[in-house]
Formats: structure tokens, C-alpha cells, sequence
């Protein structure tokens, strides 16, 4: 590691110290998705009372039963104190200036052409042509700007097997019965502060169902966008895959850049009934803030996947670079017998960013397994937590754990924490959990330093190397998209 | 005590804290150490069951007692009544202390080489407060929770152990803390000294005993300091009566290239909660710990460490292994900490369980604080049961399942024992072991 970049990492936020200005360019690595789209927004005011929630669940059309289930979380919501043991720090957080509801006013397309023109526009800015995607490897995208869904793409196809794909709000209109029987039953809205605000609130979000016996013959794909300044995006997914069914979902993020800081407090709900799989993929890169740490995104998300059936599996794959808090544990109830849970994790955390993040792994039926592999990558002042709990039942014969926690720490100033709990109550389960701590070596920099490489393009070798294990269970475009993020990530933040 | 130090609790704890009889008020600084820690105790309270240090460790039990404090020294003992908790073969500097209360009769000093001073807390306390003064109370400062701050704010008896610079104990100090049964349950909250001077070197083997096995709780400090270049070996053998509540807090903090040594062995008691607490004042010490524990039916054994390395270029190991048992739980709970100018530091934590029965538990949490790059950190955590191919190959051979099943589980426990190096004392407790696993339904 050169002195000179070991100095700018120190003091980021006076790039003058390097009197040539060669690596100002890295340091300085603004967002590249940084951007807005000025389009008419139909937005409430700020605030939220029992008012606010009748006017969104009128708006949406929702039956009574989803307005009274929203108040019911409303009101156990403001008993409940704002969590504060994770290890991230920022300031309160106001409630009441935050708008909860922002759609954008032309609705109900048919069609791709009736999709505002300057709505297309920013997808292709962000890369995601819709008109592309269709040709693109077969991927459905339900876009999401903002709150309300305003283009699907594939839902004929989709049709055709049976598979629902469509936001949240359609299916409370189109199958309420299907959404009543598991809306809240993996993420209660008494189960925290965030998933009852959430439960609420939410204003969008997708619905999925993959009927029985049934492979998804695509990928389904959403990809978020927070748009309007000062909204709050309260997203909630519900994916149901019935007996011998399989999903693969993926969820991607860009947000503009934006001085003020955006709550989201998504809920995501996976359910697998007996012997069917969800594979839940994420590559999410919010706005961080500047490097001050002012701005950014507050990703705080209760993400929950219950293997009800035997023989079921849920994987969560997640790629974390961007916000400026992220605060969300992926996690599997293993209910059915031989049921297999599994989290793939990269966070990488630099500039101001912090994140406390983790799984859950609750063994409870019989011969289940679970596998956590995590990669955590800290630099600058980057703060970086993990935090997870193996639970394994008295009733969990013969349940098998195995978590790895790597943490890769670039810079002097970052921090990398590992909160590992560990319970267990059952003498026929074998559980391990490792972690280590290191850095990247000089053996290892001046080895292919020799080779001709660059410091960069060097580091961004190893950290990836220190990666595969994670991005090899990304589906194929993902993987490509998450080491090109991780590389740019990384950017004037190794020296 | 003098009614200098009275103030106000909330209520839990008073009995621990009320009077202690004949005890010396001490020197001001040290009556001021008390009065903050009595202040403390009024706003602490009793550690709730959402407190994250006690999430695995129920205090209700211990908070249901009606303990009082022990006021007398028990003066009845005659040297032959301790003789079957004696350790045959351990030559060692032998000191007693019954219920907190130090016992010069029982004890056996024998020739202490120069610049060594063993001797009771309240007597040091009159005789020479002013080699206390800067440590006592200061090493622990206010503790890690409540029961430190109890012990602060009522200290019993204990051992002052004091050696100059480059003084050499070569026989180990054997610090035996005996309960006797008593018809009400009490609380002894001995309060132990050790100082090394610059290069001093010393072995200390505490014990923790009962005579009888009556119900009572033991809230034990021990505050150690290491002057540069200094070695402690430290051997804790904790074999409390089994209706026994034992809480024990070490507080250790090590000058420069200093080493401490440390084995904890956790077999008695009820419930027991230790705490370990490490603070380097010099670069290039070294502190490791390791341990045993056996958790049996209605056991509850708990570890807490913190290791904080503020300087760069120390060393901390923690290697702990535990066996349960019937409706026994173990509870592991290491935070290493490295703060952001601790380069070079060394950490690596081991915590591997064997459990033995449907009905056991065992929640462990060992913890990574890391805010610094050049560190090599790694903890390592187990939770699984005798393999079946073990016991076949042994079963094969003609070896009955549970002999076969304890020979695999001393097998297990060897590494610690071995540790503890002095011979007598590592048969004493390879004895312990093996006893309670053949009475186990292993």
C-alpha cells in the first residue's frame, strides 16, 4: 500500500493534499448514478396519522380487510421504541416529514409506449432498456420508480405456465384471497420497528406466485428507483412458491444523489411450501452520501424466507455496496424436515458508509441444513458489522450449520466487527462457524505488482478472488454487473 | 464499615451491601471507591433480562435468594478439618480463606523468598494501606456490571499478593477459597490483590471449594496487575458446592512484554458467571486464556471475556472447550476489541463444545471488533457431539459405550488439562473430570 493513497484514505475529504491531483479522480469516484428525472409526481403531503393510511389505502383501492390489517400495525407501531442496538450511528429519524405516498400521475399503461418518455429515458441512463430486457436472457422486469409500479414486461409468458408476476397493489385487487392467506405470516407487523411501519404504510412492492410443480421458466427481476426527494420507499414482496415449484428472483438498486436522506424500509416475504426452492438475489447500490457521509440512502429492510415444507430451500445472495446504512438480515425459518437454508453475502463498505448486517438461520425441522458465507470488505471509514444467529431447536435432529465470515479490511480508519450468536439446543446438530480478519498482504500486492498490474486493477483481483465463493452463486448477468460494481465500489478507496 | 459509606440502594441488593462487621473502613480513597460504587449500585439495579450481558443468563434464580452477609470469621476450623480439600503432592505457599475471611491458622505460607508479600486484604488494609493505594479498586475501575460494583462496595477479605521488581516465586501460591455450609443462605464477596513487579514472575492456583453441599453464593475480584517483563501463571479451579451461585470477575492489566497465563476450569456450582477482562498498558504483552467446562444437569456455566487491545503489537488467545450434559447449558460470550492504533496485534479465539444429552444447551458468541487493517484476528467456534465412528473403533475393541464415550470425552478435555502443567494439580483435576463423567448419563 503507497503512503501517498494510505494518506488520502486517512483524509478524504481534503483531497488537496496530493499536490499533483493524479489520484484526485479516484478519491473523488462520484456516483455514477447520480441523477434526477424531473417528472410529475401526485404525492401526499408530509406526515403520517391513521388519515394518511386510509388515503393511500383508498388510493390503491385496497379491500377493508388490508385497511384494517395496516391500522392494526399502525397503532402497535407507535407503541414501539426505535431499535437502537445495532452498531450504526445517525440522526433521528422525523417521521412526520416524510411524504408516504408518491406515484407517478400517468397510470394504468397497456402498453410499453405509453410509459413517459422521460421515464425510459432514466432507465437507459441507469442501463436497464426496457425494450432491451426483453431480448436480454429472458428477464421480466417489473420496473419500480418510485412507488408505483408503471411498466411489466412478460406477464403473457408468464401467464401461460401460471406464474403471477405483477406489484403488490394489482394483486390485492386480482387475487386478495392469495395475498391474505400470506401477507404478514413470515413478517408479522409486531415482528419490529421497520416491518411495522412498513406493514402500514407500504405503497408497492411485488407479488409473486409460482404455482405447483411449476419451474419459472425466466427470472423475475425488479428493479428500484427512488426518485422523489424526501419519499420514504416502504416496498413489500411477497413470493409464495407452491409445492415442487422453482423462482429464481432478482432485485437491483441505483438511486439519484440527493442531499436528503432517504428512509426505505422494504419487508421482503419468501414462502416455500414442500420441495420448492426460491433463490432470492440482490445487487444494491443506493446513493452512500457524500464523502462526508451527508446524504445517502437508510436502507433498513426486514428480509424473511420460511421453508414451511419439507424438502424446501431458500438461498439469499446479496451484493451490498451502496446506502449509507444498511441494516437488513436476510434470514430462513427451516421448518419443513430436510429443508436447506443459505446466505451468500458481499458488503463493502467505504467513505462514511456503515452497515450491520447478517442472516438468522432458525433450524427447527428435522435433518435441516444451513450455510452462511460472508464477505465483508471495510474501507476508508467505512463500518462494517456482521451480525448473525444459528438457532437450532431441541426438536432439530441431526440439523447441520457451517457460516464463514470473512472480513477483508482496506485503510487504517475502517472497522470490521463480527456478533456471531450461536444457539443450540439439540446434541445431534454440528455447527462451525470461523472468521478471520486480515488485510490484503503485500506478498500478495508486490506478486502481481511484479506481473505488470496496477495497484488497482491488482487489489480488484484479489477482492474479487476473496469474492467468488459469493458471486458464483449469482445468476450469470448479475455476476457479471456485481464484479464491474465491486471494481468501481473499490475506486479510489485502496492504496 | 463505617456508617461513612451508607448510602442509598434501590432496594435488591441491600443485603449484600449491609454492614459487614468487623471489617476495616480503610484508607479515603479507598471509603471514596466505595461510596461511588454504593451510588452506582442505587442506579444500576439488577441487570434485566434484556441486558445483553445476561441474555443467555438467567438471574432469577440468584435474585430469588434471600443471602445475607457473612459478618464473622469462622474461627471453629482446626487445620485437619481441610484436609480432604487438599491437593496430595502440591507443594506450594498455601493460603485459606473461609467464607471471604482470610485464616492465618489454615493457611501455610512456609519461606517466602525476598520481595514477596503475601497477606490478608483487611490486614494489609491496617498495617501498610499505602501499598495498595492506585490499585486496589483502580485496576477493576467500575467493573462490568453490578456485582462487580457490589463487591467494590462491600469487600470481604482476600489475598494481597505482592512481589517486587525481578523477585521469582519458585513454589506456586495456593489460594484456596472454602465455603462452609451455614444454616441461611450467604454471600461472601472476597476481594483479591496481585501485583508483579517490573520482571517478577509467579504462579498462582486458586481454587474455589465447599465444605458440605450447601446453597450460598460466592461474588469473588480479582484485580491483577503485571509490571513490564512480568509472567503470571494463573490455574482457577472452580469446584463449588452444586446448589452453589459463584460469580468471579478477573481484571487483569499488563505492562509491556508482560505475559499472563491463565486456565480456568469450571466443574461445581449451580450457576456461574465468570468474567475476564484484559487491559494492555505496554506493547508486546501477551495474555492467554484458556478452559474447561463441565455443565451437568441443572448446570449453568457461563464466560464472559473482553479483551481490548488499545496498543499495537500484543498478543490475547482464548481456547475454551466445554462438555454438557443432561439439562446442563454453557454460555460463551468473547469480544476482542482492537482499537484503530493496534497494528500488529495477534487474536484468535477458539470455542468448541460437545453436547451430550436432547436437553442441553449451549449459546456462544464469540465477537470481532476490529477497527484497524494490519491485525491478524480469527475465532473458531464447534458445537457437536461424539462422533459414532470414534465410538465404533472403540466399541470394536471391547471397550463398553460409556467407558468408551468418557474416553473420548477426556480425550477432548485433555488439551486444556495438560495445560495446566503442574503435575499434582493436573491429576486433581483429571480426577474431577473423569468422576463427574462417569456419574453423568453419558
Amino acid at each position: 500500500m503507497s503512503a501517498l493513497t494510505e494518506q488520502l484514505a486517512r483524509e478524504p475529504a481534503n483531497p488537496n493534499v496530493d499536490a499533483d491531483g493524479a489520484y484526485d479522480h479516484l478519491v473523488q469516484s462520484e456516483y455514477e448514478h447520480g441523477f434526477v428525472t424531473d417528472i410529475e409526481s401526485d404525492t401526499l403531503p408530509p406526515g403520517l396519522d391513521e388519515d394518511v393510511i386510509r388515503t393511500i389505502s383508498r388510493r390503491k383501492g385496497e379491500p377493508e380487510w388490508m385497511l384494517e390489517w395496516r391500522l392494526k400495525a399502525y397503532r402497535n407501531w407507535l407503541e414501539m421504541p426505535t431499535p437502537e442496538w445495532a452498531a450504526v450511528h445517525y440522526p433521528p429519524i422525523d417521521f412526520q416529514a416524510i411524504s408516504y405516498f408518491s406515484a407517478p400521475k400517468r397510470k394504468q399503461l397497456q402498453s410499453l409506449d405509453e410509459v413517459d418518455p422521460v421515464l425510459l429515458e432514466t432507465y437507459e441512463k441507469l442501463g436497464i432498456p426496457i425494450e432491451e430486457q426483453k431480448a436480454l436472457a429472458g428477464v421480466a422486469v417489473d420496473a419500480v420508480f418510485d412507488s408505483v409500479s408503471v411498466a411489466t414486461t412478460f406477464r403473457e409468458k408468464l401467464a401461460e405456465v401460471g406464474v403471477i408476476f405483477c406489484s403488490i397493489s394489482e394483486a390485492l385487487q386480482e387475487y386478495p384471497e392469495l395475498v391474505r392467506k400470506y401477507i404478514g405470516t413470515v413478517v408479522t407487523p409486531k415482528d419490529n420497528f421497520y416491518a411495522g411501519l412498513n406493514s402500514a404504510v407500504f405503497t408497492d412492492g411485488t407479488f409473486v406466485y409460482v404455482p405447483k410443480h411449476t419451474r419459472c421458466p425466466m427470472e423475475l427481476s425488479t428493479y428500484f428507483r427512488i426518485n422523489e426527494a424526501k419519499t420514504g420507499q416502504f416496498e413489500r414482496t411477497l413470493i409464495v412458491a407452491d409445492e415442487g415449484s422453482y423462482v429464481s428472483y432478482l432485485e437491483g438498486c441505483t438511486a439519484p444523489q440527493r442531499d436528503e436522506n432517504q428512509l426505505h424500509a422494504a419487508v421482503v416475504e419468501l414462502i416455500a411450501l414442500d420441495d420448492a426452492e426460491i433463490k432470492y438475489s440482490t445487487v444494491q447500490n443506493w446513493y452512500p452520501g457524500d464523502e462526508d457521509g451527508r446524504g445517502g440512502i437508510y436502507n433498513f429492510v426486514t428480509k424473511r424466507g420460511d421453508c414451511r415444507g419439507a424438502r424446501s430451500k431458500i438461498s439469499w445472495t446479496q451484493v451490498e455496496t451502496g446506502s449509507a446504512i444498511t441494516w437488513k438480515y436476510p434470514s430462513c425459518i427451516l421448518r419443513g424436515d430436510d429443508s436447506i437454508g443459505e446466505f451468500y453475502s458481499v458488503a463493502v463498505t467505504k467513505g462514511r458508509q456503515q452497515a450491520d448486517t447478517g442472516t438468522k438461520m432458525i433450524h427447527m425441522g428435522r435433518n435441516t441444513r444451513s450455510t452462511i458465507v460472508s464477505k465483508g470488505i471495510s474501507a476508508q471509514h467505512g463500518q462494517q458489522s456482521y451480525r448473525g444467529l444459528v438457532r437450532i431447536a431441541g426438536k432439530a435432529e441431526g440439523a447441520r450449520n457451517h457460516t464463514q465470515c470473512d472480513s477483508l479490511l482496506i485503510g487504517d480508519q475502517c472497522a470490521a466487527n463480527t456478533f456471531p450468536y450461536i444457539e443450540v439446543k439439540n446434541p445431534t446438530a454440528k455447527m462451525e462457524h470461523e472468521a478471520t480478519t486480515s488485510k490484503i498482504s503485500d506478498d500478495q500486492l508486490f506478486y502481481c505488482r511484479s506481473r505488470g498490474l496496477s495497484e488497482e486493477d491488482a487489489v480488484s483481483m484479489i477482492v474479487n478472488g476473496f469474492c467468488k465463493e459469493v458471486f458464483n452463486e449469482l445468476p450469470m448477468e448479475f455476476a457479471v454487473e456485481a464484479q464491474k460494481l465491486l471494481s468501481i465500489s473499490l475506486e479510489g478507496a485502496v492504496g | 464499615m463505617s456508617t461513612t459509606t451508607q448510602a442509598q440502594t434501590n432496594g435488591v441488593f441491600d443485603a449484600w451491601v449491609a454492614d459487614g462487621g468487623d471489617a476495616p473502613a480503610g484508607p479515603d480513597w479507598l471509603q471514596a471507591a466505595r461510596r461511588d460504587a454504593r451510588a452506582r449500585i442505587a442506579t444500576q439495579g439488577a441487570p434485566t433480562a434484556k441486558a445483553e450481558g445476561w441474555r443467555y443468563t438467567g438471574l432469577r434464580d440468584l435474585m430469588q435468594q434471600d443471602f445475607q452477609r457473612v459478618h464473622e470469621p469462622v474461627s471453629a476450623l482446626q487445620p485437619g478439618d481441610i484436609d480432604e480439600a487438599l491437593i496430595p503432592g502440591l507443594d506450594a505457599h498455601r493460603v485459606v480463606v473461609v467464607n471471604g475471611r482470610y485464616v492465618p491458622q489454615l493457611s501455610a505460607l512456609g519461606t517466602l523468598p525476598t520481595g514477596v508479600r503475601v497477606g490478608g486484604l483487611h490486614a494489609m488494609l491496617q498495617s501498610d494501606p499505602a501499598a495498595l493505594e492506585g490499585r486496589l479498586t483502580q485496576i477493576a475501575g467500575a467493573g462490568c456490571h453490578v456485582f462487580a460494583t457490589l463487591n467494590t462496595a462491600a469487600m470481604d477479605d482476600g489475598l494481597v499478593l505482592l512481589l517486587e521488581r525481578g523477585a521469582v516465586l519458585q513454589r506456586p501460591i495456593e489460594l484456596i477459597h472454602l465455603s462452609v455450609g451455614m444454616d441461611e443462605p450467604r454471600v461472601a464477596q472476597p476481594r483479591h490483590l496481585i501485583h508483579l513487579g517490573d520482571g517478577a514472575q509467579a504462579e498462582v492456583i486458586e481454587r474455589y471449594l465447599s465444605l458440605g453441599d450447601s446453597l450460598y453464593c460466592t461474588n469473588s475480584l480479582l484485580e491483577i496487575e503485571l509490571g513490564r517483563d512480568a509472567l503470571l501463571r494463573h490455574r482457577r479451579i472452580q469446584l463449588e458446592s452444586p446448589h452453589a451461585f459463584h460469580i468471579t470477575g478477573l481484571y487483569l492489566s499488563q505492562g509491556a512484554n508482560s505475559q499472563y497465563d491463565g486456565v480456568n476450569i469450571g466443574l461445581g456450582s449451580a450457576w456461574a458467571r465468570t468474567d475476564l477482562v484484559t487491559r494492555f498498558r505496554g506493547e508486546h504483552a501477551r495474555c492467554d486464556l484458556s478452559g474447561l467446562y463441565l455443565a451437568g444437569d441443572r448446570q449453568l456455566v457461563d464466560y464472559h471475556m473482553d479483551i481490548r487491545h488499545d496498543l499495537p503489537n500484543c498478543a490475547s488467545s482464548e481456547n475454551f472447550k466445554g462438555i454438557v450434559h443432561g439439562r446442563g447449558r454453557a454460555v460463551f460470550d468473547g469480544l476482542v476489541y482492537v482499537a484503530p492504533g493496534a497494528s500488529k496485534t495477534d487474536a484468535a479465539m477458539s470455542n468448541r463444545n460437545l453436547m451430550l444429552s436432547e436437553n442441553a444447551e449451549v449459546d456462544t458468541k464469540p465477537q470481532l471488533e476490529i477497527y484497524n487493517d494490519d491485525v491478524k484476528c480469527s475465532h473458531g467456534t464447534t458445537v457437536g457431539q461424539i462422533e459414532p465412528e470414534m465410538l465404533f473403533y472403540l466399541r470394536s475393541r471391547g471397550i463398553s459405550a460409556p467407558l468408551a464415550r468418557r474416553m473420548l470425552c477426556l480425550g477432548f478435555a485433555g488439551e486444556i488439562i495438560d495445560a495446566l502443567g503442574n503435575e499434582a494439580l493436573r491429576q486433581h483435576v483429571a480426577e474431577q473430570v473423569g468422576q463427574r463423567l462417569e456419574q453423568a448419563p453419558v
